[in-house]
């Protein structure tokens, strides 16, 4: 569920905790794009080392100088120079996969700038009430500087995941071995740098911000662990 | 049809032809469930084992230097939550195959305890609309063998599973898969029907 302003209570909420209470809306609609690009992106890749995958076998057939089938059965095939072997599927479906990595991009770029404001409040903070900051917490127990840290340490996450996507699109299309195509695929789907604390972490902050009651509502609207 | 001691079996025998019925039903439903769990576990299983196959020092992921061990974390996290889902399953398995054994249980308890009301001849007559008691309980004690086999073998299966044991988790799907038996659930299916005249007479 998108969290909102329209949805969110307490208006009376200005200021300093109004910025970081809407970061952390902000993170939880980042996150769920985020997977939602996941899923999209790993169809993608699973097409892509499907055709890898068809492509090298085929040519090793022709290397053994094997034929698979009778020659009668092989001549109704269309010969290998014309029969594009999937080339501009694949063209295709790496084009998609680009055009989701982008949008990773852009997600990123936005938790970057999420993560610049709340370094914002925390300046603000340090020239209002000193190095020390503020010394009632904003919202229930957390400190100016915890949020920095839960922020930055989701950033760090979704960067270093990134990187690992960029590498994935640029190597899964030229891999013919399937143990490292499969290995590309699972990276992708596990998203091994996002591990279990970084949904824990944007949990915290909720609920740090929000009315827990909402929250948790909103938390349990979303489907959990997706089996492979 | 007056003896009573028949009378009353017959009313055990409804009982347990209709606990067969429901919890079938259940059976069919959370066995169903389990089918896309085994897969997940192979498809796992097949990722852990490319993991394992594959020297990530030699490829261009060599740049993220903690990345095997992460991706080993995620995978057996993966794995452990299905896993769990399964055990879930099994148990709904388990309390389907409790409560047959139990209605089967008690017709027999009856049966054995009317026996002397009962010869060979009232046990074994039958009639357009009522099979024979004999024929009744042989078919009450097929079906509870075959639920109790079929859990046992499952059980079995998922017991011997070992994390590390990529090429035992590959398998487990095919035979789970293997371990479906169409011709015993049509028999019991053949079963119902035969006795469900029997089951809606008064």
């Amino acid at each position: 569920m998108e969290v909102t302003s329209a949805n969110r209570k307490c208006p009376a909420v200005t200021g300093s905790s109004r910025k970081i209470k809407d970061n952390a809306a902000d993170w939880h609609n980042l996150m769920l794009r985020w997977e939602k690009l996941n899923e999209d992106g790993f169809t993608a890749a699973e097409n892509i080392t499907a055709i890898t995958l068809t492509r090298s076998q085929s040519n090793e057939r022709l290397l053994l100088d094997d034929p698979p089938s009778p020659p009668s059965a092989r001549s109704l095939q269309p010969p290998l120079s014309e029969q594009p072997g999937g080339a501009a599927e694949l063209q295709e479906e790496c084009c998609k996969l680009q055009d989701v990595v982008h949008k990773m991009v852009a997600v990123v770029t936005k938790m970057e700038r999420l993560m610049t404001s709340q370094r914002g409040v925390q300046d603000l903070e340090e020239f209002h009430f000193g190095p020390e900051g503020r010394n009632v917490p904003l919202f229930y127990s957390w400190s100016t500087k915890h949020f920095n840290e839960a922020c930055g340490f989701l950033l760090a996450s979704f960067q270093q995941e990134l990187r690992l996507k960029q590498m994935i699109l640029q190597e899964v299309g030229h891999t013919a071995t399937s143990d490292l195509c499969m290995v590309y695929l699972s990276c992708w789907l596990q998203q091994p740098f996002l591990p279990p604390q970084t949904r824990l972490t944007l949990e915290a902050l909720l609920l740090e911000t929000g009315d827990p009651q909402d929250t948790l509502e909103a938390l349990l609207l979303e489907t959990g662990h997706r089996p492979l | 049809m007056s003896n009573p001691a028949l009378i009353s079996l017959h009313q055990a025998l409804k009982k347990g032809f209709q606990s067969l019925e429901n919890n079938q039903k259940v059976w069919t439903s959370v066995l169903a469930d389990c089918s896309p769990l085994m897969v997940s576990l192979g498809n796992l299983a097949e990722q852990s084992r490319a993991l394992s196959n594959v020297q990530i020092s030699n490829t261009p992921l060599r740049d993220f230097p903690d990345l095997e061990e992460r991706l080993r974390f995620k995978l057996l996290q993966a794995t452990d939550t299905v896993l769990g889902k399964l055990n879930e399953k099994m148990s709904s398995l388990q309390s389907v195959r409790d409560s047959i054994s139990n209605q089967v249980f008690a017709v027999f308890q009856h049966y054995e305890q009317n026996t002397d009301s009962l010869d060979l001849l009232t046990v074994t007559e039958r009639s357009a609309t009522a099979p024979s008691v004999s024929d009744m309980l042989e078919w009450l004690q097929d079906a509870e063998r075959h639920y109790r086999q079929q859990f046992l073998r499952r059980k079995t299966l998922l017991q011997t599973l070992r994390a590390d044991d990529f090429s035992l988790l590959e398998l487990a799907p095919k035979r789970w898969k293997s371990w479906d038996s169409p011709s015993a659930e049509d028999h019991i299916k053949d079963t119902l029907c035969k006795v469900s005249f029997f089951i809606m007479s008064q």
